[in-house]
């Protein structure tokens, strides 16, 4: 029954847009949707918003455009860096570091090198081979043994769908597909092998969007359920919340926070209901000159991080 | 002699039929010590090589820059 309504509605609108917009507008052509986003960005908009890249200490980065496409970047970072400890009070060591880089980026191959001083090298590729398949490339190598990481993805991107194929080292691999299912909602699953542990998953994740709000979902066997919702107030004001359960081990997280995106600057803050705040602002004080002040207070831990620092170019 | 004849055949025996057995496991066997080797050149070849292959692709893009832009500061 569903298989006869549907053809109906796709030939209305063409005849009646031009006299009764408003119908048009409600009967949706399922034969062309939009394509979705791809599965891994399905929460992207709560991600912006509450999980800025907040750091501790000085950060300085400069950016030299030699090109329309080709960039070195050059950063300098000084603070103390958090180790891994086993009791609970964190501990801190003063760290400084330099980072160069190069980029280059064209409309169909993307590549980006970051190299360290103490020799950990982060590449990323990203090669379209036809319009709609793409090749992405991800590595973090270091000089010790069995610490590096490559990952490789094969993205096909259909008409109203998506697909990807992912294969990493330790024997990792993945495949996720992600559909329209109407203009506003796009459904998806994904799986994932990991060799190495011996553990394998299976994922659903559910994307709901207008104009004004995004509200996503998505839920893993590993565990995982992961919700998340956006408002967008007006178009200065962002408002996002979001919510994070593992079943397994019983871990609850939420946050809620707020994206301001002003003219001269980009605030964004947020509350956690682990006790921690967090406070980043961007702010442009000239062309090209951008004065960056990251704030993140853990109220439990008694852990207090606040960092500053300039971006160039 | 015949003592050392004896040994010898034995351990050719031996050595025939360790190596027939690992001739039958090689092909899976010599295809996963080649990639494990492959792989381990792949990742010193793309950890020396990836900024530098970056750097010349970027500088024989059009428009072409100079050598002196890549290394001073302005």
């Amino acid at each position: 029954m569903a298989g006869l309504v549907h053809p109906a509605t796709t030939t209305i609108p063409a005849e009646a847009s031009k006299t009764a917009h408003t119908k048009a507008e409600e009967k949706t052509d399922y034969m062309n949707l939009p394509c979705p986003i791809p599965f891994e960005e399905l929460q992207r908009e709560a991600l912006m918003s509450l999980k800025p890249e907040t750091f501790e200490g000085l950060r300085f980065d400069f950016t030299k455009g030699l090109n329309q496409k080709f960039s070195l970047s050059h950063s300098a970072s000084m603070g103390p860096t958090e180790i891994p400890s086993q009791s609970a009070e964190t501990i801190k060591i003063p760290t400084a570091h330099y980072e160069f880089g190069a980029n280059f980026i064209d409309p169909n191959l993307m590549l980006i090198g970051r190299v360290l001083t103490d020799g950990r090298l982060n590449a990323r590729v990203k090669w379209d081979l036809t319009d709609n398949l793409t090749v992405k490339a991800n590595a973090q190598l270091t000089n010790e043994p069995h610490m590096s990481h490559g990952m490789f993805n094969f993205d096909y991107k259909g008409k109203d769908y998506r697909s990807q194929f992912q294969m990493g080292n330790g024997a990792l691999f993945g495949a996720s597909y992600i559909q329209s299912v109407t203009p506003h909602l796009f459904l998806g699953g994904e799986v994932f092998w990991a060799g190495q542990h011996r553990k394998s998953g299976l994922g659903y994740a559910a994307r709901y969007e207008t104009d004004k709000m995004v509200a996503a979902g998505q839920v893993a066997s590993t565990g995982m359920v992961a919700l998340s919702y956006v408002q967008k107030v007006s178009e200065k004001v962002s408002l996002a919340s979001d919510f994070m359960y593992n079943y397994i081990t019983k871990d609850v997280t939420s946050s809620a926070g707020y994206d301001y995106i002003l003219r001269q600057c980009r605030l964004r803050g947020k509350i956690d209901s682990n006790g921690c705040t967090t406070a980043y602002l961007e702010e442009r004080l000239n062309m090209g000159l951008n004065f960056i002040l990251s704030a993140e207070i853990d109220h439990r831990k008694k852990d207090y991080k606040f960092g500053f620092g300039l971006t160039v170019g | 002699m015949a003592s050392r004849v004896s040994l010898k055949t034995k351990g050719k025996g031996k050595g025939g039929k360790v190596s027939k057995g690992s001739d039958e496991k090689s092909a899976a066997q010599r295809l996963k010590e080649w990639s494990t080797w492959a792989m381990k050149k792949a990742k010193v070849v793309t950890h020396y090589g990836f900024i530098p292959l970056v750097i010349i692709i970027g500088m024989n893009s059009e428009p072409k820059p100079h050598l002196y832009q890549l290394l001073s500061p302005v």
